[in-house]
């Protein structure tokens, strides 16, 4: 059973089509949720969560439909929304036990799970105080703690590093990174920011004017792409490329002595210098890719409409 | 997620059913407006009129009271114009309570864009206006029928003749009577402070949207010479209603007497009203059209 499942999702505000059309099956541990502003983001995270009712077609969150089991889907779901949303005349601790207890929880139990988040967040300290007088990282984290403290089966997070700063930011990833090491939880966390999506997911939804350009396992792009390397070299590079080649490299010469290769576990850094050596050549840069989202993101913002493509990188 | 191991732990205890998380947002919008010492004070002030009330029907019921203090004045009988009098004094507090509990319920929630956490939980949007709506029929509960049907039954124990079954209908008008009064005013509080947000302004906004219309339909009735215009003076239709509910003499001219029928629709006209408001202002996102 996929975490959410799209069948030709079609979402219409205020006459204008926002979602247009999205298939697809998500099945990640934590799920990246790309676009540019406005790509419709936002707005597939209120139609799983029953706000806007599809104008056809349907969706699924963790099996359950969006449209029928609005009140199944809410209970399973914890959520974080994107811009301050909270009530400022509550203390954090009577805030998150106000919502654990929406969500369900006996008084006592919302209580204890209250405390519990707002430890777990970091804000402890202060959770007798007013939210009123949260700074803004703070007030991003009551948000994450009230979303967890139920919970969940799926945490959705809309933006969760908005408006943080450096070492806030820091601690909100290493926050979404512990949660995903749990493994209880599933999540999907919408952003605009690649590196957030990189450093946090396994799977990636790459929404764009409203249609989905790419679905994409970022994991497996990873490992395919962990032997990928980049060289800049002096000299002839030819003959040193088809010695790569005889090695059981796959290996191929650009312009400027730049030389690309896709090295077989076997094959290592030292490999690659003794290789250079025989064959007179000097190795001035090496890099191994590391930027596989950044890829899958540029490729599919090149995309327009049609066919969803399963993005992988050139080899 | 124990608090010294600062680690996340799924729950796997008991829910409660859905059918009682309204009732936590009563809880909660109860406690958030009695956290208020104005609303206290404006509670204590509204049962006032009780106690001196319930000093009047003793004095009524107590033969050596009437012979020393009131001299046999009638003034002093209890019957359906002195309940009338009580439900129209409690009923009216009722509405300055309102005004000011109402505005606390809702706009904190509007002015802080809770609405999308609160409805992102397992609550409907009809749920989270019924869990308001319960806090505020029970904090105005308290100042209007049940003080008015205490007061009842403290006339009909301190009675000397059998009275509380002559006057059955008097208790079931109370109740009735301040029923609408307090379904309409919490619908009109809850719908005027959504649409309003700012708590202060929606204060003064729920005082307007009873008087200002009494106002224009007297301009109307003036302007029109016609009778009609009287729908609109909230005051006047509810007064009429509680006394035919009550079998109170009638106080107005037969002339400007409105039929059920009519005060009946424009009852229904305001409450599906504040319906249309609420619908439209309580959501979770709002949509942007065009």
């Amino acid at each position: 059973m996929g975490v959410i499942e799209l069948d030709r999702l079609e979402v219409r505000l205020g006459g204008r089509i926002v979602l247009n059309g999205l298939t697809g099956e998500l099945r990640g541990h934590a799920i990246g949720l790309l676009g540019p502003n406005g790509a419709g983001k936002s707005t597939l995270i209120n139609t799983l969560l029953g706000f806007h009712e599809p104008a056809s077609g349907g969706a699924r969150v963790l099996g359950l439909d969006a449209r029928g089991d609005r009140m199944r889907i809410r209970q399973s779901v914890g959520y974080m929304p994107e811009n301050d949303s909270f009530i400022g005349n509550m203390s954090g601790v009577r805030f998150v036990r106000y919502m654990a207890e929406l969500a369900g929880l006996p008084p006592n139990e919302a209580l204890e799970r209250a405390h519990e988040s707002l430890f777990y967040v970091g804000l402890g300290e202060v959770r007798y105080r007013k939210i009123n007088s949260y700074s803004l990282g703070m007030k991003q984290l009551v948000k994450l703690a009230q979303g967890l403290a139920h919970g969940p089966k799926l945490l959705i997070l809309d933006e969760p590093t908005n408006g943080l700063d450096p070492t806030a930011r820091q601690r909100m990833i290493q926050l979404i990174r512990g949660i995903r090491k749990e493994g209880s939880m599933r999540m999907l966390i919408s952003s605009h920011l690649l590196r957030d999506i990189d450093e946090t997911c396994d799977e990636v939804l790459i929404l764009k004017k409203g249609s989905i350009a790419a679905i994409s396992n970022i994991e497996e792009e990873r490992r395919s792409h962990r032997n990928f390397i980049e060289m800049e070299m002096e000299g002839r590079t030819e003959a040193f490329a088809q010695k790569m080649q005889a090695l059981g490299c796959e290996c191929a010469c650009f312009a400027g002595g730049r030389v690309k290769a896709v090295m077989p576990d076997a094959i290592t850094a030292r490999d690659l210098y003794v290789t250079a050596a025989e064959c007179g050549v000097q190795i001035r840069r090496i890099q191994q890719r590391r930027d596989s989202l950044e890829d899958i993101f540029l490729r599919a913002m090149e995309y327009e409409g049609g066919r969803v493509e399963h993005v992988s990188l050139p080899a | 997620m124990s608090v010294f191991l600062h680690d996340y732990r799924p729950y796997n205890g008991r829910l409660t059913s859905l059918w009682r998380r309204p009732l936590v947002l009563a809880r909660y919008g109860m406690a958030e407006a009695w956290s208020s010492k104005i609303t206290v004070g404006l509670f204590v002030l509204a049962l006032l009129p009780i106690v001196v009330e319930l000093v009047i029907v003793y004095l009524a019921n107590n033969p050596i009271a009437r012979a020393l203090i009131l001299r046999g004045n009638p003034v002093l009988t209890i019957n359906e114009s002195f309940f009338l009098s009580v439900l129209e004094i409690q009923c009216w507090l009722a509405l300055v309570l309102t005004s000011w509990i109402a505005p606390r319920l809702v706009s904190f929630d509007l002015s802080d864009n809770a609405l999308c956490i609160l409805l992102s939980h397992p609550i409907s949007r009809f749920g989270y206006l019924l869990g308001k709506f319960l806090a505020l029929i029970a904090a105005l509960s308290f100042i209007t029928w049940i003080p008015c049907l205490a007061l009842f039954v403290y006339q009909s124990y301190v009675s000397a003749q059998p009275w509380a079954l002559d006057h059955l209908q008097l208790a079931v008008g109370i109740f009735v009577g301040a029923a609408l009064w307090i379904a309409l005013l919490s619908l009109v509080g809850l719908a005027v402070s959504a649409w309003v947000k700012w708590r202060i302004i929606a204060t003064g906004a729920i005082f307007a949207v009873v008087f200002v219309p009494a106002g224009v339909g007297g301009i109307a009735n003036a302007i029109l010479r016609t009778k009609w215009g009287l729908l609109l003076n909230v005051p006047v239709v509810m007064t009429e209603i509680w006394q035919r509910l009550l079998g109170a003499p009638a106080f107005m001219n037969p002339r400007l007497e409105l039929p059920n029928g009519a005060m009946a629709a424009a009852l229904v006209v305001a409450t599906l009203m504040c319906v249309a408001v609420l619908n439209a202002r309580i959501r979770a996102r709002e949509v942007v059209r065009g």
